[in-house]
């Protein structure tokens, strides 16, 4: 193969948040020079906590999961680890939790929101069999942040 | 007590060569380390490596992967260890202000998690995970967005448990919240987890990890009789059968786990094989793919901001790429762990969007049948799935049409190369195979077909005869009889390309035993024409002809020339065929066929096995012409 380039790594910011019972801060926001795989960018909808990019319409880009933040427990390792490792509760307790979301020119705005399963449509009687439309998630934002452009 | 006691020395990259902005990447931190005692983090940082790259997988996917260490002077040694949670009492002034004793529980090592993350993306932006090294003897760690362990013997293990959840999204797959004695555990709720290592759901058919399930292992392979305890029997099966093990996701029933252990079940014991998959579906696609070299890459735009890709890696392994507009390629991954059959030039995989938010796939498998498998917006990938019992012809090609969006036409050969069929409709699901008006094609010839008419179906194959032939479907008058088309003798392995500009015109391109790129057209009107050799164009033996058409009255081709160059012509109504021409100084490996799609009027994007094996794209704006040819991974 001849004339190859390597493609340029699409624009992204680095995010860390803190989380309390009183809710999410925004404590850093950071250019970044890295590709962020399909593995955290799934298209496909899926319940949990994401942060979420969007336009300056507020219509969604793209988002990236958080897996460790708001699970309300924490991990307990045992010395033995022929031993049960456990949890204990940690609700409430203050935390922090970082992600590397893409930064499509578009891109105007930071939300942290948590995606419910849809709820399945029952049938219609009579109607046409059709193919099950794209399930809506229903999206509950946590909080949103302006995102700051360097000049 | 806060960063007043310390300071960052500096970062070293311990390990790994990988471009850092394509590469899953470690950041070690120093805490309670003085400056004198920088050694002694650099020991423990080497001791962490030793076991990270011998733990499975990552000791296959050392490529993509950097470790960098911070090192942090802290004012004083070790980490406070109050007295309430069992500790000495001690104090000590470090740098991420860590403290045994967390929630009273002397083993709960916590530290200043936005101090660290901060530190780390000051040091290393681009990092993946972080973990923070305490420096004690005493046993300690803890998890969430960074892992936290001492230097007590065995506690790197809970940084590669806790890296499990934070890089990778995996569940905890033991049965208890609190070891066991607990209440309120005794059976799951009855809402699917969406980890992909634990389930609620006991149906082979629909298992999240069939994939890795043999058709001879019992399913569930254990169930727990007391849901009241946790279920302390040894395994029924032998160390890493891939089943389904009732007691996960902190419930003694009703939840089940993919092996009898897993590290996300025990510390010091291996990751399961499901959890081993998708650790390779994130820092796989950090890479480029090798592919298999002839075998034929898929494309499919379900909108025209996105692109799915689709080919078969060297080792077999099915696997898929996607661009979107808002996020650029997202890196090659495997598709629920599918393997295709390596027989001739290797079983492509087929791919089609009956909506935006759905793609089938299909495969013929290393056992010579049939797989299907679909990506669905609202749930993901599902496992492969036979589609009856038919034995394809070795490394066959599996051809679909959606005739309209709940309805799904296959066709393939049979390992006696019969011309078989299937359906697929909403309302009444797989029909069985059957033989398509009597026809045998040639070995190695692939069946293709059109739909014209959401009513009208056009096949076209090489018979044994070496001659083209075609036969039709309409629902009005059933399946024709096989009629060939012409007087040319096609090369037996020859691919019919098919494309229809409009619903009462077709256009046909393949190559004759000499190697000749030929075309004929049929029309409503006039009926079939003569074939013809387009431009004076020659294949590489085996290379297949790519059609696209963007407007009615526009064609474009794509080839792999006899010099294994990749070359293309247009068609235009009022101007006839260009001559070939190479594609931005592209090769590719020989015989293999070029894809090419475009997504809107204006654009064409292709993609090639290039002449190293790799994946590779280009593509082609009507404002900018054509652009170099990239490797296809990450962007």
């Amino acid at each position: 193969m001849q004339d190859v380039s390597q493609p340029a790594v699409q624009g992204a910011i680095r995010l860390i948040f803190e989380h309390d019972a009183d809710g999410v801060r925004l404590v850093l926001q950071q250019a970044v020079n890295l590709a962020v795989t399909g593995f955290d960018v799934h298209p496909d909808v899926r319940p949990g906590h994401y942060v979420e990019i969007r336009d300056a319409a507020g219509t969604a880009l793209t988002r990236v999961p958080v897996h460790t933040a708001f699970t309300g427990s924490t991990e307990v390792f045992p010395e033995d680890h022929g031993e049960p490792i456990t949890r204990v509760d940690a609700s409430g307790q203050p935390g922090a939790f970082t992600v590397v979301v893409p930064a499509p020119e578009a891109a105007a705005q930071i939300a942290v929101v948590r995606i419910a399963p849809a709820a399945p449509s029952a049938p219609k009687p009579g109607a046409e069999m059709r193919s099950p439309a794209p399930a809506e998630p229903e999206v509950t934002d946590l909080a949103s942040f302006p995102i700051e452009r360097a000049k | 007590m806060t960063t007043a006691d310390g300071s960052v020395i500096g970062t070293t990259q311990i390990f790994g060569s990988a471009p850092a902005n394509r590469a899953f990447n470690v950041v070690l931190l120093a805490e309670g380390f003085t400056a004198a005692q920088q050694a002694a983090f650099d020991t423990a940082c080497a001791t962490f490596l030793t076991a990270f790259r011998t733990t499975p997988p990552y000791d296959e996917l050392s490529p993509a992967i950097n470790v960098f260490r911070v090192n942090v002077s802290s004012t004083d040694s070790g980490a406070d260890d109050p007295t309430s949670a069992g500790g000495t009492g001690a104090t000590a002034r470090t740098y991420f202000d860590a403290s045994f004793g967390g929630n009273g529980i002397r083993r709960l090592l916590i530290c200043n998690n936005t101090t660290a993350l901060t530190v780390a993306a000051a040091q290393v932006p681009q990092f993946t995970v972080v973990l923070v090294v305490v420096n004690s003897a005493v046993y300690g760690g803890s998890g969430g967005s960074i892992g936290t362990y001492s230097l007590a013997v065995g506690a790197t293990e809970i940084a590669l448990h806790e890296m499990g959840h934070t890089a990778y999204g995996l569940a905890d797959e033991y049965p208890y919240y609190a070891g066991g004695a607990e209440t309120g555990h005794d059976h799951h709720p009855a809402t699917e987890p969406t980890e992909p290592n634990v389930t609620i759901n006991s149906a082979r058919a629909t298992l999240k990890w069939g994939w890795a399930v043999a058709s001879t292992t019992a399913i569930p392979t254990m169930s727990n009789p007391d849901c009241s305890t946790v279920d302390s029997r040894p395994s029924p099966v032998p160390a890493g059968t891939v089943g389904l093990f009732e007691g996960a996701h902190y419930y003694h029933c009703g939840a089940y786990r993919p092996e009898y252990d897993c590290k996300m079940r025990n510390l010091s014991v291996p990751f399961c094989h499901v959890c081993r998959q998708v650790i390779w579906n994130r820092i796989e696609p950090l890479s480029t793919l090798p592919a298999r070299d002839r075998t034929p890459i898929s494309v499919v735009a379900r909108y025209p901001e996105h692109l799915d890709v689709f080919a078969v890696a060297a080792n077999g392994r099915t696997m898929s790429d996607w661009w979107d507009r808002s996020s650029g390629w997202a890196g090659w991954f495997q598709v629920s762990g599918g393997i295709a059959s390596p027989g001739g030039h290797g079983s492509p995989v087929t791919s089609i969007a009956r909506y935006s938010g759905h793609l089938d796939l299909f495969v013929v498998g290393t056992d010579n049948r049939i797989y299907s498998c679909w990506w669905d917006v609202s749930g993901g990938w599902s496992s492969w799935f036979a589609l009856g019992g038919l034995i394809a012809a070795t490394g066959s090609t599996v051809n679909v049409v959606a005739r309209y969006t709940d309805h799904l036409d296959l066709f393939t050969t049979a390992s006696d190369g019969k011309i078989m069929s299937t359906w697929w409709d909403a309302r009444s699901g797989w029909a069985g195979w059957f033989q398509v008006s009597g026809g045998v094609a040639a070995a190695g010839a692939t069946v293709t077909a059109i739909a014209r008419y959401p009513f009208h179906l056009d096949l076209f194959t090489v018979g044994t005869d070496n001659r083209i032939y075609s036969c039709w479907w309409d629902d009005r008058s059933g399946w024709s009889g096989w009629f060939q088309l012409g007087g040319l003798v096609a090369r037996p392995d020859s691919t019919v390309t098919v494309l229809a500009r409009y619903p009462d015109h077709l256009d046909l391109f393949t190559t004759a035993s000499d190697g000749k790129i030929m075309s004929t057209w049929w029309d409503a009107r006039s009926g079939w024409a003569g074939w013809f050799q387009v431009s004076g164009g020659v294949a590489s033996p085996g290379s297949p002809v790519t059609a696209i058409s963007r407007y009615s009255n526009h064609l474009d081709l794509f080839v792999v020339g006899t010099d294994n160059r990749i070359y293309s012509t247009w068609w235009h109504d009022t101007t006839g065929w260009a001559g070939w021409f190479n594609v931005s100084g592209g090769i590719a490996k020989p015989g293999s066929e070029v894809a090419a799609i475009s997504r809107v009027t204006e654009h064409i994007d292709v993609f090639v096995v290039g002449s190293d094996g790799i994946v590779y794209s280009t593509w082609w704006d009507g404002s900018g012409g054509w652009a170099g040819w990239f490797q296809l991974g990450i962007t």
